[in-house]
C-alpha cells in the first residue's frame, strides 16, 4: 500500500499529474520565484518575532535624543522624539503582516462565495442582486469610500479592514463568477445533479475547490493591496490607529524629511518596498505555475 | 439613432446603480457619519437649541425619510450652500476643473507611455529589452504613491534636491506657473500607472499576437506592419478601451486625493474628503449624485465605443 501511495518520481512525469503538483514543480524552477519566497518567508519570521514578544518590544520608548545618526545601539537611528528607527520599522512589519492577512483573507473567501452563488445561479435574482452589489461598491471611489467607512465606524479599531475587505472581495467575486459559469456547464456538475446532490454541496464541495488555484493568486493580489492602501490611509489619517505602521512612520517622516532627516523615511519604505516587490513577484510566478496553458 | 435609443435605455437600467451608490453614501456618509450638531451651536447651548438645530438637519427623522429626502433633493438639482456657506456648485466649479488639469497631464502621460513601452516589450517578447521593461514595471508596481511622491519632492523641490520647483501648493494664473505647479505631481502621477498600465498593455497585446488568425495572415504573407494594425492592435481596442474609460470616474473624482492634500491643492478629492470628515451634507450629495451618473455615463459611453470599433457587436 506504501509504495502506491508514494509520489510518481519526477522523471516520469506522469501524464495525470495534479495541477498543484505541476505547479509546485513549476514554481521550484522559478529562480526569482523562490528567491521572493524566501524574502517574504523572512519578513513573516520578523512578524512572528514581534506577534511572539521576541523583538521590537520597546517601539514606542524613548531610548535616545531627537535625530540619532545610525550607531550599534540604534541599528536606524532615532526618529525625531528619539523612538528607535529599526525597532518600530520592524513592529510595522507584524501590522502589515496583520493587516495584509486578514484582509486578504476575509475579503477572498466573501468573493469566492458569493462570486459562486452568483455565477451558479447567473441570470437569477441573486445574480443581479450580487451584480448590483458589486457595480456600487465599484462606483463609488475607494478612498472615499475608506474615509466614509472610518468616519462611520469612528472608533472602531476595524474600521480600515472593513472597509478594504468590503471594496476588495469584489474583484475575486467577479473573476470567480466568470469561472463558475463555465464550470457549472461540465458534465461532473451535471452528474453531481443527476444522483441528487444539494445545490449548496455541489457549489461547496464540487465547484469552488476547482477554482482554488484562482483564490490562491487573488489572495496574494490583496495582500499587496491591503498593505500598499495601508500606507497611504494611515498617511490621511484614516487608517491604523493605536500601535505603528510604516504608514504613520512615512507620515512621521514627512516633517523631518524637509529637515534633511532621512532614516526614517528611508527605514519605512525600504522595508515596504522590499515586502511588496516580493510579494508581487511571488503572485507572478504562482500565476505562472498556476496556468494550465503554460507548458513546463 | 439607434445609438441614442440604446443610449436612453441603458441610462435608464442604470438607475438601480445611481439608487445604490446613493442609499450606501447616504448610509455611511449622512446617517452613521459625524454629527453636525455642536459645530453650528455657540457655547453652552440651552436643550431647546440643540433639538432646534437637530430638527433643522433632519436628525430626529426615520431613515427612510431622511434619505427619500436626500434623493429628492438630488433629483432637484437642489443642493444648497456647503457648511462655509458657499453655494455647492460654485464650490464644485471651482474645484473640479482644478481637479482635472492636475491629474489629467499623468494620466494621459502614464497611459501614454506605458502603451509604448508594451509595444517595445511586445516587439522583443522573450528578449532582454522585455525583461528589462517587465522587470522595472514590477518594481514600477511595488513602490507606495506616498513613497514615490515624497522621494520626487526630495530630489526635485528640496533645498538638498534639484530645488527647481515649489515644494507645496498650487497657482494656475499663468501657463508658466501652471507648469511648475502640476510637474512634480504629473511626475509622481506616471510614475505610479507606468508599472500597471505597462504590464496590462503588454498582456493584451502578446495575446492577441499569438493568435491563429495572425499567423494565418504571416502565412499569407502580408507586411508586418499591416499585420500589426490591422491584425494585432484593432483587436486589442475593446480592453484599451474598458481599461480607459472605467479609470475615469476614478481619476476624476477621487484619484487625486493624496495628491491634493499631500500638495495642498484646493481640488475636489480634497473637498471631499473635509465633506466627510465635518460631515457636510450638501458637498456629499453633490458629489455622490455627480460619482455615480458619471460611472453609468461610462458604462453606456463603453458600450457606444465597443460597437464603434467592433462591428460583431450588436447594440439591443
Amino acid at each position: 500500500m506504501n509504495a502506491v501511495a508514494m509520489p510518481a518520481p519526477a522523471s516520469t512525469r506522469a501524464r495525470g499529474e495534479s495541477l498543484w503538483r505541476k505547479a509546485a514543480r513549476k514554481f521550484g524552477r522559478d529562480r526569482y520565484g523562490m528567491l521572493a519566497l524566501c524574502i517574504v518567508l523572512l519578513y513573516a519570521l520578523a512578524a512572528l518575532g514581534v506577534w511572539l514578544g521576541w523583538w521590537a518590544g520597546g517601539w514606542g520608548d524613548l531610548t535616545g535624543t531627537k535625530w540619532e545618526p545610525v550607531s550599534r545601539l540604534h541599528w536606524f537611528g532615532t526618529n525625531i522624539i528619539g523612538q528607535d528607527i529599526f525597532d518600530r520599522a520592524i513592529y510595522s512589519t507584524a501590522t502589515a503582516f496583520e493587516v495584509g492577512l486578514i484582509v486578504a483573507l476575509v475579503s477572498t473567501a466573501i468573493g469566492a462565495v458569493l462570486g459562486a452563488f452568483a455565477g451558479f445561479f447567473a441570470g437569477s435574482l441573486i445574480d443581479e442582486l450580487l451584480l448590483w452589489c458589486m457595480g456600487v461598491l465599484d462606483a463609488i471611489p475607494f478612498y472615499l469610500f475608506v474615509a466614509a467607512v472610518a468616519y462611520a465606524l469612528t472608533g472602531n479599531p476595524w474600521a480600515m479592514h472593513i472597509a478594504m475587505i468590503a471594496t476588495f472581495w469584489v474583484g475575486t467575486g467577479r473573476l470567480i463568477r466568470g469561472e463558475v459559469i463555465k464550470l457549472r456547464g461540465m458534465e461532473y456538475i451535471e452528474a453531481a445533479h443527476s444522483i441528487g446532490v444539494s445545490e449548496v454541496t455541489i457549489i461547496f464541495r464540487h465547484i469552488l475547490p476547482n477554482t482554488s488555484h484562482i483564490l490562491l493568486v487573488q489572495a496574494s493580489i490583496t495582500f499587496v493591496s491591503a498593505i500598499k492602501a495601508e500606507v497611504i490611509l494611515s498617511f490621511l489619517g484614516i487608517g491604523i490607529k493605536d500601535g505603528m505602521s510604516w504608514g504613520l512612520m512615512i507620515d512621521e517622516s514627512t516633517k523631518e524629511v524637509l529637515a534633511g532627516f532621512y532614516n526614517n523615511f528611508l527605514a519605512a519604505s525600504l522595508l515596504m518596498f522590499g515586502l511588496v516587490m516580493a510579494f508581487n513577484t511571488v503572485a507572478d510566478a504562482l500565476q505562472d505555475a498556476l496556468d494550465p496553458r503554460k507548458v513546463g | 439613432m439607434e445609438i441614442l435609443q440604446y443610449a436612453l435605455r441603458k441610462l435608464l437600467a442604470g438607475l438601480p446603480l445611481i439608487l445604490g451608490v446613493t442609499l450606501v453614501s447616504f448610509a455611511l456618509m449622512v446617517y452613521f457619519g459625524p454629527d453636525m450638531t455642536y459645530s453650528l451651536l455657540g457655547k453652552n447651548p440651552t436643550p431647546e437649541q440643540i433639538l432646534e438645530v437637530r430638527h433643522q438637519l433632519g436628525y430626529d427623522q426615520p431613515f427612510l425619510q431622511r434619505y427619500l429626502e436626500f434623493l429628492r433633493e438630488i433629483a432637484t438639482l437642489d443642493f444648497g450652500n456647503a457648511s462655509t456657506g458657499e453655494p455647492v456648485t460654485a464650490l464644485l466649479a471651482k474645484t473640479i476643473p482644478v481637479s482635472l488639469i492636475l491629474i489629467l497631464p499623468g494620466f494621459i502621460l502614464g497611459h501614454v507611455v506605458g502603451l509604448l513601452l508594451a509595444l517595445a516589450a511586445a516587439y522583443w517578447r522573450g528578449r532582454w529589452p522585455d525583461k528589462l521593461i517587465m522587470a522595472v514595471a514590477v518594481i514600477g508596481m511595488s513602490v507606495s504613491f506616498l513613497i514615490v511622491i515624497i522621494a520626487f519632492q526630495i530630489v526635485l523641490s528640496s533645498s538638498d534636491g534639484l530645488d527647481l520647483f515649489p515644494v507645496r501648493g498650487w497657482n494656475a494664473s499663468s501657463l508658466g506657473s501652471y507648469l511648475t505647479y502640476v510637474t512634480v505631481p504629473t511626475l509622481a502621477t506616471m510614475f505610479v500607472a507606468l508599472g500597471y498600465e505597462t504590464r496590462f498593455y503588454r498582456s493584451v497585446i502578446v495575446e492577441e499576437m499569438t493568435r491563429d488568425h495572425v499567423r494565418t495572415a504571416r502565412a499569407f504573407g502580408l507586411p508586418e506592419s499591416r499585420i500589426f494594425l490591422r491584425n494585432i492592435l484593432k483587436n486589442c481596442l475593446i480592453p484599451f478601451i474598458t481599461r480607459i474609460m472605467f479609470s475615469i470616474p476614478q481619476v476624476a473624482i477621487g484619484g487625486a486625493l493624496l495628491i491634493e492634500s499631500y500638495f495642498g491643492i484646493p481640488g475636489v478629492g480634497k473637498a471631499t474628503y473635509e465633506a466627510i470628515v465635518t460631515g457636510d451634507q450638501p458637498v456629499l450629495k453633490a458629489v455622490v449624485s455627480l460619482t455615480a451618473i458619471l460611472f453609468v455615463l461610462v458604462v453606456v459611453l463603453n458600450d457606444i465605443l465597443y460597437r464603434a470599433v467592433d462591428p460583431r457587436v450588436t447594440l439591443q
